[in-house]
């Protein structure tokens, strides 16, 4: 089949009431969610999954590709007005767009955000059209031993960028992986740290996990300090963004959205590095570079662009070779093995109607996200003020709900909550769970092609260098590592200096 | 000095690791006895994770004892926290445990006020009316839409 013959079998998929509904409905609630000092489009993904499992495979991930989306967007929302990133992508959103509303400057400041986010969302959008069957067709030359030496590769760089610290990181993914070995074993299927406990045959169940971690530990936090996440809503003011604004700054929302794309089909790096590395490249070319910081629509711009240029390329390496781009599309990946679908370059081949309805949902999606995100501004003050008192609460039976409709099982609700404190204090030592959920998943598919590879050789270790691929996935993770390591001790010098001033 | 969040997270992991090689493993996994190549029992990935965890949490205390400071941000006690915790941890509990005696959606209700007055909710009159409103929305969802059989159990059962 062409591009436009599948393009064509993609739209058809989509064109229904049902998959525009769910795109909508997910834009709306990952927007509300994003703009919920305390939730994040994490969470918001990952409360949304259980209500998918009813639902066609394409209505479903498309909801949660509309949430995740959103969730992006809304979280510029609280940044700007009340100065409390309602993710961390948008952290960087907050240097020049809360003084824009100390400024009188709020609706310009929100309007530039989702202009420029639409406008990034789209180029992403296109690059993942373009690039991932490309990628995809090139990884059906992998086999095991290639799919082992990239997985090894993504960990690393999942483990070693997803925290302040690569140890920390290496601990997380290490506690990830050694979980993910519970169950039956993969070849033998003799027992492994089941206690001999039917629910523990089939493994830890992933939802379980994955909202254990994400939405329970914001529950204790809350618990420890009921008085936190509390902020002063600004009004919009009159001014609004013009085309001339938008004008001025296309430049850096076009140079944002590809720092986004090359960051985000990078797996593990994320939207928040993308942001700030955005903001700060447009700093440095802008003329008016002095006004960064203090309220410079430009750089609104620079990093709304930066980080939701992510959001598309977070599904290259998702959809074409199954590895999680971040933790959202970790979650996301729950919902294709949800419906008994494999991520990765054979779905191209076995479901190319998913993969390019896919394609059209997301770029409808931005054109929701445009429309949903103006309305979702002026709104925001009752998104906000929602109280705390009620939404936790809220959050806590939604996880119980979701969790328990996965298996009618109990048992698996006991395990998130049991989840949710490991990943509480996880988030008290300053160990990042991204790297915990992304090894938790890629754990089975690691030791697998691992054994298969040794299976295949005759245990012999040759096997894992055996060709350009696998030599191309080792170098990376080399350079990977030692740059970590380096940037590590960079930091632990200039720590060291500081110190030694301060005494 | 010592960097307290780098030296427990790598005391922890050595301790870890060295209850997974010495006791998890040897009577958690179960390989047969017909495997001739170590690389191919399912004990060998556990052990190699568990290794590569003492390693790194050798690592972490070695770095936390070196470190400057700790970049974590503490959370700081407020009052009643400890109480505030244990009672969540009791209250997270008895969830799992009366779901099978009072159903999914009684016990929420509870569960929801019991949460709501834990974090002194300053609007209790909604709190009590969401409550009822979230659980009973969520069963309907659940029970038929999407078809599940959400516990009911042994008291007051729902259509």
């Amino acid at each position: 089949m062409t591009l436009l013959e599948n393009l064509a079998a993609g739209f058809e998929l989509v064109a229904n009431f049902e998959s525009v509904f769910a795109l909508a409905g997910g834009v709306l609630i990952g927007v509300i969610a994003g703009a919920i000092p305390g939730l994040s489009a994490t969470m918001a993904v990952a409360l949304t999954l259980p209500f998918t499992f009813a639902m066609q495979p394409i209505t479903g991930i498309l909801l949660l590709l509309g949430v995740y989306k959103g969730g992006i967007f809304g979280g510029s929302i609280p940044a700007i007005l009340i100065k409390t990133p309602g993710t961390p992508a948008s952290s960087a959103t907050i240097l020049d767009g809360h003084p824009m509303v100390k400024n009188g400057q709020a609706g310009k400041a929100l309007g530039m955000a989702l202009w420029a986010s639409c406008t990034a969302d789209l180029i992403s959008n296109l690059a993942l059209i373009l690039c991932a069957g490309w990628l995809a067709a090139f990884a059906l030359k992998f086999g095991p031993p290639e799919f082992f030496t990239l997985i090894l590769f993504s960990l690393t760089i999942i483990a070693g960028v997803s925290g302040d610290s690569l140890l920390k990181g290496i601990v997380s993914a290490l506690f990830g992986l050694i979980l993910a070995t519970i169950g039956l074993d993969l070849v033998y299927g003799t027992n492994r740290f089941t206690l001999n406990d039917p629910n523990l045959m089939g493994g830890l169940n992933f939802i379980a996990v994955l909202i254990g971690l994400f939405a329970i530990p914001e529950i204790l936090a809350m618990v420890w300090n009921p008085k936190s996440n509390e902020g002063e809503t600004q009004s919009l003011g009159k001014e609004w963004v013009t085309f001339a604004e938008y004008k001025r700054c296309f430049k850096s929302i076009v140079r944002g959205s590809f720092i986004g794309v090359f960051l985000g089909s990078i797996p593990g790096i994320g939207a928040a590095p993308s942001a700030f590395l955005s903001y700060s490249e447009a700093r440095r070319k802008s003329p008016n570079k002095e006004n960064f910081g203090k309220g410079e629509i430009e750089g609104v711009a620079a990093s709304e662009s930066g980080n939701n240029g992510v959001a598309g390329a977070t599904l290259i390496p998702l959809l074409a070779l199954g590895i999680p781009g971040d933790v959202i599309t970790a979650v996301i990946i729950g919902a294709f093995m949800v419906h008994n679908l494999q991520p990765g370059p054979m779905m191209f081949l076995n479901s190319p109607d998913i993969i390019y309805g896919l394609f059209m949902g997301l770029i409808i999606s931005s054109v929701f996200l445009f429309l949903i995100g103006s309305v979702a501004i002026r709104a925001f003050r009752y998104v906000a003020d929602i109280p705390r008192g009620i939404l936790f609460p809220a959050v806590m039976v939604l996880c119980v709900y979701g969790c328990y409709a996965v298996n009618n099982n109990i048992f698996d609700v006991g395990v998130m909550f049991a989840m949710g404190w490991l990943g509480y204090v996880m988030l008290c030592k300053g160990i990042p769970a991204a790297p915990f959920l992304i090894a938790f998943i890629l754990g089975p598919l690691l030791e697998d092609n691992f054994r298969q590879s040794m299976l295949m050789s005759g245990g012999s270790g040759e096997i894992l260098v055996r060709g350009p691929i696998t030599w191309f996935f080792w170098t990376l993770t080399i350079i990977t590592i030692v740059a970590i390591i380096r940037s590590g001790l960079g930091k632990k010098k200039a720590e060291a200096v500081e110190h030694g001033n301060q005494e | 000095m010592l960097n307290n969040s780098y030296f427990s997270t790598g005391l922890a992991s050595l301790i870890l690791s060295l209850f997974l090689l010495f006791v998890a493993i040897p009577y958690g996994v179960t390989a047969p006895s017909n495997v001739t190549n170590i690389v191919l029992s399912p004990v060998f990935w556990p052990e190699v994770l568990s290794v590569l965890l003492g390693i790194t949490g050798i690592a972490l205390m070695i770095s936390g004892r070196s470190a400057v400071k700790d970049s974590v941000a503490e959370l700081l006690p407020t009052k009643g926290c400890y109480k505030r915790i244990a009672f969540l941890a009791v209250l997270m509990a008895a969830y799992v445990a009366a779901i099978p005696v009072l159903g999914l959606v009684w016990t929420s209700m509870i569960s929801f006020v019991a949460l709501a007055v834990l974090i002194k909710t300053s609007h209790p009159r909604t709190a009590l009316i969401s409550a009822v409103v979230i659980p009973l929305v969520l069963y309907m969802f659940f029970a038929h839409v999407a078809g599940m059989a959400i516990p009911q159990g042994e008291f007051l059962r729902l259509p």
